[in-house]
């Protein structure tokens, strides 16, 4: 990866976004004193251009922006390792929620758009289904992704060994689910929630 | 003592990919009587992307699972055996229980009040803590005398420490505990809390193979016959992908992954068909018949 001067200044400081990271994750960023324990435990750091240390860093800084424009935060995988560990009980897998949420919201520029259309596509299953549909799934990312032959040489084994459901049970909660996604919707609209 | 009993949540896995773990938590907690009904029309968690990008659809989709548990009879615990629906309900009663702002919105979301008296349990606790293991250890017809087994916890039975409160997040014992009771053997080993690359199996590959690759090379390297697993996603990425893990990397692993109520299954005397093992991919078949256990 190219690296790029990194810039930090007023202008890029956004102190409001930083506060409803805050209020989402319900933790501060400012207890972090960077020992950096979560990125020597994180997993998928070797992904990341900015590990979860540099994460909040950019956060205590003000410089969202900056962390929404890459991948990291949709490399997390959300083992809570970085959570669990942290001495000074910042709850970082938290805080990587509600950065995807909000990059998410925005539909931003992140570069991550695998993990968002696995993500988009596995809510979508729910809601229409109530439940997950592990073979639609599949076939739909594919499809969508343009990655047709994507894992195409374990399908017809996990088929004989009965892993793969053509058929989906049909669920009689699937009215109260999709109430569920409308009433949440209709709450952010009203500004009720975030 | 009452027999035990538990309203059910299979979790959408084991009712698809990971339906041998289903067979097999059922075989296995009826043979030890301990009733098990399933949660009628339960709906899915929302496992990781739910809360990935929307906190409230995914505590909103658990607590509607837990009203839906309230409203059987019985006033029984929930058992849950996916790790990451597990992790899921249990996260989404700590933090309507810490904050009762977001209880209100849940509430509002799902037209329902919430209630958090309910316990979830997962199956390695109610197996351990609930039936005991000195009462497990009097049901056993053919202890696992001989397998070498690596206990692998992953990601969410143990972490946070706040949230699943099933064992220590850093040295857990629990599933050792169990597979001693069965009579298996156990491995110290490195890997036992790592990430296997969890749901990246849909989006990025790559990343599992890494992974899962350092668990697998790791579980090898210690010494053990097998992996056992209480996750069904775990399980994938360790059984399905790893003849292709062994492609990439020039190895030969040959791990059989079983699903922790597979082993317990075949300790109680339950039948290799019983217990869905002729659905793994990697097969235990040559494993099990070396040690004298099919």
């Amino acid at each position: 990866m190219k690296k790029k001067k990194m810039l930090i200044s007023q202008q890029t400081m956004d102190v409001d976004m930083v506060r409803k990271v805050e209020k989402l994750s319900g933790t501060s960023v400012r207890r972090c004193f960077q020992c950096g324990k979560c990125s020597a435990g994180c997993p998928m750091a070797t992904f990341m251009e900015h590990p979860p240390n540099r994460i909040v860093r950019l956060l205590q800084l003000g410089q969202w922006q900056r962390i929404l424009a890459g991948r990291s935060i949709w490399y997390c995988v959300s083992c809570e390792t970085c959570t669990t560990r942290c001495p000074n009980q910042v709850d970082l897998a938290s805080i990587m929620d509600a950065l995807r949420k909000l990059s998410w919201d925005q539909d931003g520029p992140s570069k991550e758009s695998y993990v968002q259309l696995a993500n988009k596509l596995f809510l979508q299953n729910i809601r229409t289904y109530g439940r997950q549909y592990e073979m639609r799934l599949a076939a739909v990312f594919n499809v969508k992704s343009g990655q047709f032959l994507k894992d195409m040489m374990l399908g017809p084994k996990l088929l004989s060994k009965g892993k793969l459901k053509v058929f989906h049970q049909k669920n009689r909660n699937i009215a109260e689910v999709e109430k569920i996604f409308s009433r949440i919707e209709e709450m952010r609209r009203k500004g009720e929630a975030l | 003592m009452t027999a035990l009993s538990y309203s059910y949540y299979p979790g959408c896995s084991l009712h698809a990919s990971a339906s041998e773990y289903d067979i097999s938590t059922r075989e296995v907690c009826s043979a030890l009587g301990i009733a098990l009904e399933e949660i009628p029309d339960w709906i899915c968690c929302g496992a990781t992307p739910a809360h990935n990008v929307d906190e409230l659809l995914s505590l909103s989709l658990s607590a509607k699972n837990l009203e839906l548990a309230e409203q059987m009879e019985g006033n029984r615990d929930m058992a849950v055996a996916c790790a990451s629906c597990f992790s899921r309900l249990k996260f989404a009663q700590h933090i309507m229980e810490k904050s009762e702002d977001k209880r209100k919105l849940v509430e509002k979301a799902i037209d329902a009040p919430v209630s958090l008296d309910r316990k979830v349990k997962h199956l390695l606790e109610i197996l351990a803590r609930d039936f005991g293991l000195e009462k497990l250890a009097s049901f056993v017809k053919k202890p696992l005398s001989d397998l070498t087994v690596a206990c692998y916890y992953g990601c969410l039975l143990t972490r946070p420490a706040d949230v699943p409160n099933l064992d220590c997040p850093e040295a857990p014992t629990i599933m050792e505990s169990i597979m001693k009771v069965i009579g298996a053997e156990t491995v110290p080993w490195t890997h036992r809390l790592e990430c296997c690359g969890a749901n990246f199996t849909l989006s990025r590959p790559p990343v599992v193979q890494q992974l899962s690759n350092a668990v697998l090379d790791s579980a090898k390297a210690a010494g053990a016959d097998c992996i056992v697993v209480a996750c069904p996603l775990c399980h994938g990425n360790l059984d399905i992908r790893q003849k292709e893990i062994e492609g990439i990397y020039s190895t030969d692993y040959g791990l059989p992954i079983f699903y922790l109520t597979q082993l317990v299954g075949l300790a109680l005397g339950i039948s290799f068909e019983k217990l869905g093992l002729d659905a793994l991919i990697v097969s235990p078949q040559k494993l099990l018949k070396q040690k004298k256990l099919i």
